[in-house]
């Protein structure tokens, strides 16, 4: 049964979502239409993509694309599917196309910006309806292709606000992100994660900026990084169990931090680690001696200054400043959801700095790691849950009616506000009213 | 300017071959099932003592993986972050723990490479590991290096790397060491 406006305005309340926005195949069904069909949805960075003919094959919410770097230099976004009788040209993961794409079943060709190329034998179609300069016959183009600083987004609606307007105050982590390279810009690494979790896609979104989970779901890494300190005597707690134990802060920490939401789902929480470490660590000392060579000292103090740990990007994923990695969240079905985990070399950096964002990857992100899967088995259990009779509603109520507006948003007076997911489900219900 | 030294060697091709005899070679093959054994039943200290205080257990992300400082490694644990992980998976709130995983690891095709440049035993083998977990039974299968110094009448393990044949693809949860 489609659902009208008021059922859909009736899922979100203020303070609480109807459980049936993480359930319900028809739902899902709607988002991949009226959310990841119309807005921006980050495609990857351009840096995964360096050479003329190189494609990046990925999906935006339930349609296969392939990013491809084209004769003008350009990156495009073509959907993966030759015109002709509608297989997708390009199988999957990154490679180069060469001069041109050519489909593997019939031998028709495409420039790489999806222009009609050939068809082999063409007089058997002269005199038919068939027009090699009529977009039918070409790979389609996404509506809207944009970059901001690399990082390349697509939507599938031909109308809408532009790229910068979309990312609005997140523009911020971005630049910050690509700022904390001497050379302004990063450079994505050769592999990446790929995390499969039994959960509807919105809770991993909501998690990003929790700030109560960590000290629970995450305990049995906490105690364990603390138990192998005290086991074996060590002094200082090395920077790969700092990072699984600083989970375990009290809440009065967490109380502290600064959340500041956006317009259109996105959101920001203040970093957890020390950013006084670039006096004590000789990592980041070393990085901030590049950057004061790039940009002089006090632009490279107000760099590494701004503090980040999760941003939220809604639709996207989530870019991480501080370990220069973005997540990116991709829907598979209403209970399955793609999780991938890409790491960022900083242009001009010292090579130590990228290496500690792989070490971070690896204890915090890693299938393999002591972090991740805990994450996991709690949004199966969200999404176990929610299927049972045992109540309509999920709670977001945590400091709920006292958001603070600012400029484009609104900020928490509380760091475990649930203010982030509030936000998400604002603009979930704007997306999907919007289309309907 | 080096601030993480790359002292370790994480190659793992041999640079002289050797002939062993039958008897040292069945004892390899021992060690090794041995090692698959300790783990298959949780006997995480033992399994700990295997190891060399500097040794690294790798599982590359990508195929053909040259370095675990280049790209994204599922696993490059030193000795601080395997106890880690034994003593998380020991633990009454390792939540994704429960229901616990149940494995059982196959080791065959045990081949002795040769030697590396520091005169460690380079072991390969294949693993098949099954693991069953709330109705899920999960298959990791591959190959393995062991690169093994003596100590004794015995080894101990200073690399460990495996090569899953599907190392490239998407995952839920690895909680167990194959």
């Amino acid at each position: 049964m489609p659902y009208s406006k008021e059922q859909i305005g009736a899922l979100v309340r203020p303070d609480s979502v109807n459980k049936s926005i993480y359930t319900d195949p028809e739902l899902f069904k709607l988002e991949m239409q009226r959310i990841y069909g119309r807005i921006w949805v980050y495609v990857g960075h351009d840096s995964q993509v360096p050479n003329v003919g190189d494609y990046h094959a990925t999906m935006i919410g339930d349609q296969d694309v392939v990013m491809v770097r084209a004769d003008d230099g350009k990156v495009h976004v073509l959907y993966n599917r030759c015109p002709h009788k509608g297989a997708m040209v390009v199988p999957e993961g990154n490679g180069c196309a060469g001069k041109f794409f050519r489909c593997p079943y019939h031998g028709w060709t495409f420039r790489l910006n999806g222009h009609h190329l050939a068809a082999p034998m063409k007089l058997g179609l002269e005199g038919t309806r068939f027009d090699p300069a009529s977009p039918e016959f070409s790979m389609r183009e996404l509506a809207r292709v944009d970059s901001y600083r690399g990082f390349v987004f697509a939507s599938q609606a031909a109308d809408g606000i532009p790229l910068p307007e979309f990312l609005g105050g997140a523009r911020s982590s971005l630049d910050n992100f690509c700022d904390r390279a001497p050379e302004g810009e990063v450079v994505a690494s050769k592999n990446v994660f790929r995390v499969i979790q039994r959960a509807n896609w919105k809770v991993f979104y909501e998690n990003l900026n929790d700030t109560m989970h960590a000290r629970v779901t995450h305990e049995s890494a906490i105690q364990a990084a603390r138990d192998e300190v005290k086991a074996e005597g060590l002094e200082q707690m090395p920077l790969r169990l700092h990072i699984m134990e600083n989970n375990g802060q009290p809440y009065e920490f967490w109380e502290k931090l600064k959340l500041v939401a956006f317009d259109h789902g996105h959101s920001y929480m203040e970093g957890i680690f020390d950013p006084g470490s670039i006096k004590k660590d000789p990592i980041s000392h070393a990085h901030y001696q590049t950057l004061i060579d790039a940009y002089g000292e006090k632009r490279a103090l107000e760099i590494l200054s701004e503090n980040r740990h999760n941003t939220i990007i809604y639709g996207s994923g989530s870019p991480h400043t501080v370990f220069q990695q973005f997540r990116i969240i991709r829907p598979l079905s209403v209970d399955r959801t793609l999780i991938e985990i890409q790491v960022f070399r900083l242009k001009g950096a010292p090579e130590e700095v990228y290496r500690r964002a792989l070490m971070y990857c690896n204890v915090i992100n890693s299938p393999a790691s002591a972090v991740m899967p805990d994450d996991l088995e709690v949004y199966f259990r969200c999404q176990m849950g929610n299927r049972t009779r045992g109540g309509e509603w999920v709670s977001q109520h945590r400091y709920a009616g006292t958001d603070k507006p600012i400029d484009g948003g609104l900020v928490a007076i509380n760091g475990t506000s649930e203010l982030p997911m509030r936000n998400q489900f604002n603009a979930w219900k704007q997306y999907m009213l919007a289309a309907a | 300017m080096m601030l993480m030294e790359e002292k370790f060697d994480y190659s793992t091709e041999a640079t002289k071959r050797v002939a062993v005899p039958a008897d040292t070679y069945q004892q390899l093959s021992q060690f090794l099932y041995h090692e698959a054994r300790l783990l298959d039943t949780r006997q995480w200290d033992a399994w700990l003592k295997l190891w060399t205080p500097d040794g690294m257990y790798w599982i590359p992300r990508s195929r053909d993986q040259q370095s675990p400082y280049d790209a994204l490694s599922l696993c490059w644990d030193d000795d601080v972050l395997r106890r880690v992980r034994m003593r998380i998976l020991d633990s009454p709130r390792r939540w994704s723990q429960q229901p616990r995983s149940y494995a059982s690891r196959l080791i065959g095709n045990v081949t002795v490479d040769g030697t590396d440049s520091d005169g460690c035993l380079l072991v390969r083998s294949v693993i098949h590991m099954t693991e069953w977990r709330r109705e899920t039974m999960f298959h990791r299968a591959g190959s393995c290096v062991h690169k093994l110094v003596a100590d004794g009448d015995s080894w101990k393990i200073k690399l460990k790397r495996v090569d899953l044949i599907d190392c490239d693809g998407a995952y839920e949860a690895i909680e167990l060491y194959m």
